[in-house]
C-alpha cells in the first residue's frame, strides 16, 4: 500500500507540472485557435511510453527467469529421483519426486505463492500484462508467459508426477518430464 | 485403503452384499414413491430467536456480508447438544447502532432450547463475531469455545459449572485482525491442541465504517468493494505450550506467503499417515493443503496434490469446506463451496493425499453453478449409508435484487444434494425440491452446522442467515437405521479431536473423524454419526484415538448412542 501511495505521489506531481505547462502555453494557444498538445508534454509522454514498454518487457524477462529457475531445479530433482530410484533409496526418491512435482506446479503458476501475491498486487493496481490475451481467454489474469492451455497441461503433469511419489519408476517419470519439457520449450520460444 | 473392502470369506461376502443392498434400498430415490427427505424449520418454536446482525442493509463493506457461523457442543455434558452463535454488529452508515450479543442455548429434553448466554457469561464483549469452534483446549474435560472475530478473538474457558471465563488474552489467542475459520488439532503429536486461524482481509474498523459501495457490478450497480483490490491478511498457527498459545507460524512452515483471503479451515489426516494436515479454502486464491511432515512442521502441497485449483487450473472463491469419504472408496474427498456463476468443487480423493476435480462427473457442478455458496456439510441425512451434501446459499450484494434475471437474488434457496451411492452416474442429484419446507426457505444463508439436537438418530441442520435468526431444520426424513458413537477420553472428556471412528457392516466400511472447525466458520456435532440403511447390527466399531491406540466393539446393536471410553 505504501508503494502505491508513492506511485500516486509521482503521478500527482506530474499532473501538477502538466497543468502548469498547459496554462503557461494557454495564451499562445488561444491566439492561434485550437490548442495543440504542448510538444514538451508529448515528448515526456513518449519517453514515459518507452519506459512503460521497457518495464513490460522486463516483466516478461523476469517471469521467463522464474520459469527457467523452476525448470532447472526440476531437472536437478529429476536426476536426483532417478539416481535414488536406481539405488533403491525410496525415501530420497520420494522427496525428489515431490520436489519435481512442486517445480512443475510452479511452472504452471509462474512461480510460487509469494509470486502469486505479487501478481495479485499488480492486478489490484490494474496491471494486466496480457490484457488482450486474457480477453480472448488465452491467459489467466495476470499471467505473463504461461497460457491457460499450457497451465492446465503442466498442472496435469505435476499431479501425475506427485502421484508417482510413493512408488516412482524412472521411465514413467522420464516420460512425464518429456511432456513438461515440450511445453516449456514452447513457452520459452522468443516472441515473434 | 481399498483393502478395507475385501471380504473375510464367501459367507462374509454374501452377508456384505446383502448389507450393501439393504443400505441402498432403504430410502426413496428419484422416481420412487415419495420424497426421501423432509426438513422443517423449528427454530422459532425451539426458542432460537437471536437475530444475527450483519452490518448495513446495503452491505457497504464485505464485512457486512460475511455473516457468522455456529457451533454445536455439549457444554454441560448432559448428553444433549447445546448451541453457540456468535453475532455481528448493526450499522447505520458509519454509526454503530448495536453490537450483537452472542447466544448460548442450552438443549432441553423436550427438544427446545433455553437462552443461558448471560448466566454462562458468553455475551461476546461487544466484539464482531465470525466463527465458533469448540475444543477442550486445556484438557479439563469440559468443551471450551473459541470465537474468531473482526478484532480480538475470544476464548471462553468452560468452568464446568455452567459458566465460562474469557481467557484469550491470557493464553495468547487475541490475534487482532479479520479472523475467520479456525481449527484445533494436535499438530505435533504431543497430546495437546494447537490451533490454525485463517484471516481474510487486512483492514481497519475505520475503513469498514467509512466504506461505501464503490465497485461497479456489471455496470448496473455500485456494490461493496473487494476482496480483489484489498490486501489479504496472513493466517496464523499457534502451538500450545505450557498452558499458552505461542505464534509458531513461521517455525511450522505455515507462512501465508500468498496472503490468501482465507475463510474455511479443516484439519484431518488427509494422507492417512497418522498425523493431521490442514486444508484452507481461500476466496479468489488457490486453496492450501499443508501436509504435516511430522513433529509439527508442514509443507504446502495443494497445487500438485490437485486440491488447490479447479479442473481448469483456476483459483476459485472458496468459502466453506466439507471433508469425508463422500464417494465411498475409503479415501478423503474435499468439497469446497464457491461464488455464484462458478461451481462448488468436489475434489475426489485418489489416495495418499492426491485429488482430482470430479465436480461435473459426480453431479455437483450444475446445481451449484448459479448460487453463491457458503456453509456446507457431508452428512448422511437419510441414514442410507452414504454422505449427502448440504449447502447454504446467499449472495453478498443486496443490489442484485434489482436484476434478479442476472444471477438470482440476495436471498437464495439452500441446496441438498443426495448421494445415490457408489456406481451411480452421476453420484449426486439435486434433491432440494423434495426436501420439505425447510429447504423452501429463501434467505441469505451463511453457516451450516449439522447435529442431532433431538437425539433421535438423524442429523438436523442449523443454518445461520444474515440479519435474521437462524433456522433449525429438524430432520423428519423417514430414513434408515443408524449408530452414533460418543467417544470419551480416559477422564471422561468427550470427543477427542483427531479421533477416527470406523464402522463395518458386512463388507461395507464407513468412517468419520472428530474435528473442531468445519463448514463455514462452524463446528458440527462432534459425535460421529453413521447411517446404516436396513442393518440392525454393526459387525465392528473401531475407534482410533489420537495417540494411535484403538478401542473395538463387535456385534453392536444399531439405533443407539454408543459410548466408548479410551482404554476400555
Amino acid at each position: 500500500m505504501k508503494a502505491r501511495r508513492g506511485y500516486s505521489a509521482v503521478i500527482a506531481l506530474g499532473a501538477l507540472v502538466a497543468i502548469a505547462m498547459f496554462f503557461s502555453a494557454a495564451p499562445a494557444a488561444a491566439q492561434a485557435g485550437a490548442p495543440a498538445t504542448p510538444p514538451e508534454m508529448v515528448a515526456t509522454y513518449s519517453a514515459l511510453a518507452d519506459a512503460i514498454l521497457a518495464v513490460k518487457r522486463t516483466e516478461a524477462d523476469l517471469v521467463r527467469s522464474i520459469l527457467a529457475a523452476a525448470y532447472a531445479h526440476g531437472e536437478v530433482q529429476l536426476a536426483r529421483a532417478q539416481r535414488s530410484i536406481g539405488a533403491g533409496d525410496a525415501a530420497a526418491a520420494r522427496a525428489a519426486v515431490e520436489a519435481l512435482a512442486a517445480d512443475v506446479a510452479q511452472l504452471a503458476t509462474e512461480g510460487d505463492a509469494a509470486v502469486a501475491q505479487v501478481r495479485k498486487r499488480l492486478l489490484e493496481g490494474g496491471h494486466h500484462h496480457n490484457s488482450a490475451g486474457e480477453a480472448q481467454g488465452l491467459y489467466d489474469e495476470g499471467f505473463v508467459v504461461v497460457t491457460k492451455a499450457a497451465k492446465q497441461k503442466l498442472l496435469e503433469s505435476s499431479r501425475a508426477i506427485g502421484q508417482m511419489a510413493g512408488a516412482a519408476k524412472a521411465d514413467a517419470l522420464g516420460a512425464e518430464w518429456q511432456k513438461v519439457k515440450a511445453i516449456y520449450a514452447g513457452l520459452m520460444k522468443p516472441a515473434k | 485403503m481399498r483393502a478395507r473392502w475385501q471380504g473375510a470369506g464367501a459367507a462374509g461376502a454374501v452377508m456384505g452384499l446383502l448389507a450393501v443392498a439393504a443400505l441402498h434400498h432403504t430410502t426413496a430415490h428419484p422416481g420412487a414413491a415419495g420424497p426421501a427427505f423432509r426438513f422443517i424449520d423449528v427454530a422459532p418454536d425451539a426458542g432460537l430467536t437471536r437475530v444475527l446482525l450483519a452490518g448495513r442493509p446495503a452491505k457497504d463493506h464485505l464485512l457486512d456480508s460475511a455473516g457468522a457461523g455456529a457451533a454445536w457442543l455439549d457444554f454441560d455434558r448432559d448428553g444433549r447438544l447445546d448451541l453457540f452463535l456468535p453475532n455481528g454488529w448493526l450499522l447505520d452508515g458509519a454509526r454503530i447502532v448495536e453490537r450483537g450479543r452472542y447466544a448460548l442455548y442450552r438443549g432441553l429434553p423436550d427438544g427446545t432450547f433455553r437462552d443461558v448466554t448471560d448466566e454462562a457469561g458468553v455475551q461476546g464483549d461487544g466484539r464482531w463475531g465470525s466463527g465458533a469452534f469448540v475444543a477442550d483446549y486445556d484438557g479439563d474435560g469440559w468443551p471450551d469455545i473459541f470465537v474468531t472475530t473482526f478484532g480480538r478473538n475470544l476464548l471462553y474457558r468452560n468452568l464446568g459449572n455452567g459458566r465460562f471465563e474469557e481467557v484469550a488474552a491470557r493464553v495468547g489467542l487475541e490475534s487482532p485482525g479479520w479472523n475467520t475459520g479456525a481449527s484445533f488439532f494436535d499438530a505435533d503429536g504431543d497430546g495437546d491442541l494447537d490451533l490454525y486461524v485463517a484471516s481474510y482481509i487486512d483492514c481497519t474498523l475505520e475503513s469498514v465504517l467509512e466504506a461505501k459501495p464503490s465497485l461497479s457490478w456489471r455496470g448496473l450497480e455500485q456494490v461493496a468493494f473487494g476482496p480483489f483490490g484489498m490486501k489479504g491478511a496472513p493466517d496464523h498457527f499457534f502451538r500450545f505450550e505450557g498452558g499458552r498459545y505461542v505464534d509458531a507460524t513461521s517455525e511450522a512452515g505455515l507462512d501465508d506467503r500468498a496472503l490468501g483471503f482465507g475463510f474455511a479451515v479443516r484439519t484431518a489426516d488427509i494422507d492417512d499417515d497418522g498425523d493431521l494436515d490442514i486444508y484452507v479454502a481461500n476466496d479468489s486464491d488457490a486453496n492450501y493443503l499443508y501436509r504435516n511432515e511430522g513433529r509439527g512442521t508442514f509443507k504446502e502441497v495443494g497445487t500438485w496434490s490437485g486440491c488447490a485449483l479447479d479442473g481448469n487450473g483456476a483459483a476459485q472463491a472458496g468459502m466453506g469446506v466439507a471433508m469425508g469419504d463422500a464417494t465411498g472408496d475409503g479415501v478423503w474427498d474435499i468439497f469446497v463451496t464457491n461464488f455464484s456463476e462458478d461451481f462448488s468443487t468436489l475434489y475426489r480423493g485418489l489416495g495418499r493425499g492426491a485429488f482430482e476435480d470430479a465436480s461435473r462427473e459426480l453431479g455437483v457442478g450444475q446445481p451449484t453453478y448459479r448460487p453463491l455458496s457458503w456453509g456446507t456439510a457431508f452428512a448422511d441425512l437419510d441414514n442410507d449409508g452414504d454422505l449427502d451434501i448440504v449447502i447454504a446459499n446467499g449472495h453478498i450484494y443486496p443490489q442484485v435484487d434489482r436484476h434478479p434475471d442476472v444471477v438470482g437474488t440476495y436471498a437464495q434457496r439452500n441446496l441438498l444434494l443426495e448421494n445415490l451411492g457408489p456406481g451411480k452416474a452421476p453420484m449426486f442429484r439435486d434433491a432440494t425440491a423434495e426436501a420439505g419446507p425447510g429447504f423452501e426457505q429463501v434467505r441469505s444463508s451463511r453457516g451450516v452446522a449439522a447435529g442431532d439436537y433431538d437425539n433421535d438418530g438423524d442429523l438436523d441442520l442449523l443454518v445461520t442467515h444474515t440479519d435474521q435468526p437462524p433456522s433449525l431444520l429438524r430432520n423428519d426424513t423417514a430414513g434408515g437405521s443408524w449408530l452414533t458413537v460418543v467417544c470419551e477420553g480416559p477422564r471422561g472428556e468427550i470427543n477427542p479431536i483427531g479421533t477416527r471412528v470406523t464402522v463395518r457392516v458386512g463388507d461395507r466400511t464407513q468412517w468419520r473423524d472428530i474435528a473442531s472447525g468445519d463448514s463455514y466458520m462452524s463446528t458440527h456435532d462432534p459425535r460421529p454419526h453413521f447411517g446404516l440403511g436396513a442393518a440392525t447390527k454393526v459387525d465392528e466399531v473401531d475407534v482410533r484415538w489420537p495417540d494411535g491406540t484403538h478401542s473395538v466393539r463387535r456385534d453392536v446393536e444399531a439405533r443407539q448412542f454408543l459410548r466408548i471410553r479410551k482404554g476400555s
